[in-house]
């Protein structure tokens, strides 16, 4: 409010807040967010929080980090258990800080792009600045007076190099690789999209889970993250049934590939869709993704003696990360005082059967039967269940969109903008030019031509203009 | 054909020769008036180079899939991009100091494949269910190259800071363009002043020599602007152009090397997030590989950044991109030692 034309006093005070706020906005946070020191300072930043998510364990329990962190002797000193569930780096990228910086990164972007980006735009609309004096020239580097030499001369050979060439009277300039001046201003814009196809992803997305036995029909309810609109993106009006759930596994007995076999079934039952889907083939269906992610061992179904085929649930098994292992406890008697455990640890279909004391007493094939208690196992099926991930994101035609141009404007920046001037004069032939990025290949470039031209005027000047080492070499 | 005994001959003859090529190419640098030593260089690479294709050619056709599944196999396929981006950078530079900076990294690469890493983990293996897509090649294989051209540009722009070190630099060549445009004390010197051919140069290695920046380096590279103020005789002599120094030479090939490697690791991820998202739903997890690829990203982000920002133009951005060298090799070989994930090749203490 303290500015040097003091307002009139019949003016409402908002107006002067929203005036100095204009003021604040123009002058100094718009320079300042467009300062390239922040841009440079952001990055640096993000990268090296970006570490600490990386050597510090991300979304473990407390007790994890109270036993890897104790606070004596506390690690380099200060890193406690305490201290990491403070700052939050047990969940570095979803903190308000680590946010903050790539928010305030999202604000610099932007300013970045519409104020020095989309600008520089401005050089289309410029008129080709001829040089018309030769002083013009000797800022240059790359520049030479040429005794010799023509606009008529030139011109092919900037031809041959694929100039764009403009000429007015004994003037000349060219240039190529223009594209290398718009990469950067896609590569900026191309970010932007990519932001906002991700805030609107996380918006109006959701991710589900569920794990769903072979032969089941299910609805996706099982949300685990949704954004705050993302409500009529969740399907109720179908439902997905697994036909059937398998994994091929290699000879040697590792996973070759797992694979569900989906249906999507309309309100009615009826079957709109059916495809297998595994790891890296996912099924769409209206907006919603379903990928092959887990699996289980839902049940084992069995004939004992002459019974009709029975099935009971396995579940899994506590065995302290080392590997996954599904039983469950079959009677043998009817008044269940006996019985034995059925363990299965993958769907090659073994089974292995422990007695009440624990002991191994037999191992069974999927199809076959076996002797134990007195009575006859046999077993039909090991049932598994297919773990799916399940997804929709309509931020992503934005994202893609963005990664398409990103992709498209990185490949432009690399491009270097090359410019040459020249002038007819009296006095002589001037010639002079400069790129932005491959100054090196520009130089051999430059060098080559202007060769080109004194090697033509070799005859009438014997003193070629471009090696006056082997003339002056002699007085070192 | 045995392709296996093949390729055990192959990974030892890419080893030999690359060590000889380093020695050729600092002997080189050492005796810079010894002729072919540079040609016998560039050989010794693009034979090296020859062998490593062999190599990953024999692992292709012995696997039946583009050979990236473990570290033996990405460690000569980047060492195979290492050799392939030392040519794109000596056929931009013409200089045979690209070679002493590439050939060593390369060699040691290849080192630690075929002499430090245990035999189970040379061999051939299948692959896991999630990398069995189309996508492996193009993700894996385009960020391997971008990590040998960053390096290649890390390495280029460390020889700039030993070349220049205890000087004042101002830089060539960024997206704006500065550094076209003549030095100050420059600004009205006529032809004859400035002007030296590699020929003419090579002949004159005192005068070179006076600048300091090329001790025991050679100048035969692109030729520095002599110091010396002898040749100033005629004063009306016409305008002539004003050439690079060896230092802006080595500066702008590390700046192209790096602009190169840029857009080529941008795709890479770019690659890796829509394969992860069509294979499992998320095309950004924050898994350590990633956010280590993102690091990178960022380092190179700055340094060219850093190139256009007024004050900071000289050796500043040149010691980011150096560091830029550290956190390339941490996230290829580092995020191995943090655990296990999709991106780790596995480690063997």
């Amino acid at each position: 409010m303290t500015s040097k034309t003091p307002s009139p006093s019949s003016e409402p005070p908002s107006f002067n807040l929203s005036r100095s706020l204009q003021y604040y906005f123009k002058r100094e946070l718009v320079p300042l967010l467009a300062d390239l020191r922040l841009a440079i300072f952001l990055l640096l930043a993000i990268a090296i929080f970006s570490i600490s998510g990386t050597v510090i364990e991300q979304g473990q329990t407390q007790a994890f980090y109270q036993e890897n962190y104790p606070e004596n002797p506390a690690l380099f000193g200060f890193l406690t258990w305490k201290v990491i569930l403070t700052i939050g780096l047990d969940h570095v990228y979803r903190t308000w800080w680590f946010l903050a910086i790539l928010i305030l990164f999202g604000a610099s972007l932007t300013t970045c792009t519409f104020k020095r980006q989309l600008t520089a735009l401005r050089w289309f609309s410029r008129t080709w600045n001829f040089y018309s004096q030769p002083r013009q020239f000797q800022k240059m580097a790359l520049s030479a007076e040429l005794p010799q030499g023509s606009l008529e001369t030139l011109i092919p050979l900037l031809q041959r190099q694929r100039y764009k060439i403009f000429q007015e009277g004994d003037k000349l300039y060219a240039h190529k690789g223009l594209i290398g001046r718009i990469g950067p201003i896609v590569v900026h814009a191309a970010m932007l999209i990519t932001l906002v196809g991700a805030i609107v992803g996380s918006m109006t997305g959701f991710f589900a889970q569920e794990m769903v036995p072979s032969g089941n029909t299910f609805q996706i309810r099982n949300i685990f993250d949704a954004g705050p609109f993302a409500a009529s993106q969740i399907p109720k009006d179908w439902s997905v049934k697994v036909n059937r759930f398998w994994i091929d596994y290699t000879p040697k007995g590792t996973i070759d590939q797992f694979y569900s076999d989906l249906s999507v079934l309309d309100q009615a039952g009826e079957e709109v869709d059916r495809q297998t889907i595994h790891v890296n083939k996912p099924l769409r269906h209206k907006g919603v993704t379903l990928y092959q992610a887990d699996w289980a061992i839902a049940a084992v179904r069995f004939r004992l003696n002459n019974s009709p085929t029975l099935e009971l649930p396995m579940a899994e098994l506590e065995t302290g990360g080392k590997g996954r292992l599904w039983g469950t406890w079959l009677p043998t008697k009817p008044d269940l005082s006996d019985g034995i455990s059925v363990v299965a640890k993958d769907l090659q279909g073994i089974l292995l059967i422990y007695d009440k004391e624990g002991k191994l007493v037999s191992t069974v094939r999927e199809g076959m039967s076996t002797e134990v208690n007195g009575v006859t196992l046999a077993i039909a099926e090991i049932v598994g269940s297919t773990g799916l991930q399940i997804k929709a994101d309509p931020g992503i035609p934005l994202v893609y969109g963005g990664f398409g141009l990103m992709m498209l404007g990185v490949m432009m920046s690399y491009v270097s903008h090359s410019q040459i001037w020249a002038l007819q004069t009296q006095e002589g032939f001037y010639i002079g030019g400069k790129t932005n990025r491959a100054q090196v290949t520009f130089e051999r470039e430059m060098i080559a031509m202007l060769e080109q031209f004194t090697e033509g005027s070799a005859q009438a000047a014997p003193e070629s203009a471009l090696h006056p080492g082997t003339q002056t070499q002699a007085s070192v | 054909m045995d392709l296996v005994s093949l390729q055990g001959w192959l990974d030892n003859a890419s080893f030999a020769v690359l060590f000889l090529t380093m020695l050729l190419y600092w002997a080189g640098a050492a005796f810079p008036k010894i002729p072919y030593l540079q040609i016998l260089g560039t050989t010794g690479m693009a034979i090296a180079n020859l062998c490593m294709a062999a190599l990953l050619g024999a692992r292709w056709i012995e696997a039946g899939y583009f050979p990236l599944s473990n570290l033996y196999e990405s460690l000569f396929f980047i060492a195979w991009g290492v050799t392939a981006m030392h040519f794109v950078a000596e056929n931009m530079s013409r200089s045979p100091l690209v070679g002493v900076v590439t050939a060593p990294i390369a060699m040691m690469i290849t080192a630690f494949a075929t002499l430090t890493l245990p035999a189970q983990m040379q061999s051939a293996e299948p692959l896991v269910p999630a990398l069995k897509s189309n996508w492996l090649m193009m993700h894996v294989s385009v960020m391997l190259i971008s990590y040998a051209a960053l390096m290649v540009g890390s390495l280029l722009a460390i020889a700039f800071l030993f070349v220049t070190r205890g000087q004042n630099i101002e830089l060539k060549g960024s997206s704006v363009g500065t550094g076209a445009y003549r030095h100050v004390p420059y600004r009205l010197q006529k032809y004859g002043e400035t002007v030296m051919t590699a020929e003419s140069a090579r002949a004159s290695v005192e005068v070179a020599s006076n600048e300091g920046a090329m001790e025991g380096l050679g100048n035969t590279a692109v030729l520095a602007s002599p110091a010396s103020s002898t040749l100033s005789a005629a004063a009306a002599l016409p305008l002539s152009p004003q050439r690079l120094s060896l230092a802006d030479t080595l500066d702008n090939i590390s700046y192209r090397m790096i602009g190169l490697g840029f857009p080529l690791l941008t795709i890479g991820i770019i690659a890796g997030a829509v394969w992860a998202n069509e294979a499992w739903g998320s095309y950004w997890s924050w898994d350590p590989k990633e956010t280590w690829a993102l690091i990178v990203w960022l380092v190179f982000a700055a340094y060219l950044h850093a190139r256009i920002t007024k004050g900071w133009q000289g050796r500043r951005p040149a010691i980011l991109a150096a560091s830029g060298f550290l956190v390339v090799w941490v996230c290829y070989l580092g995020v191995n030692l943090l655990g296990k994930g999709l991106h780790s090749y596995g480690w063997f203490f």
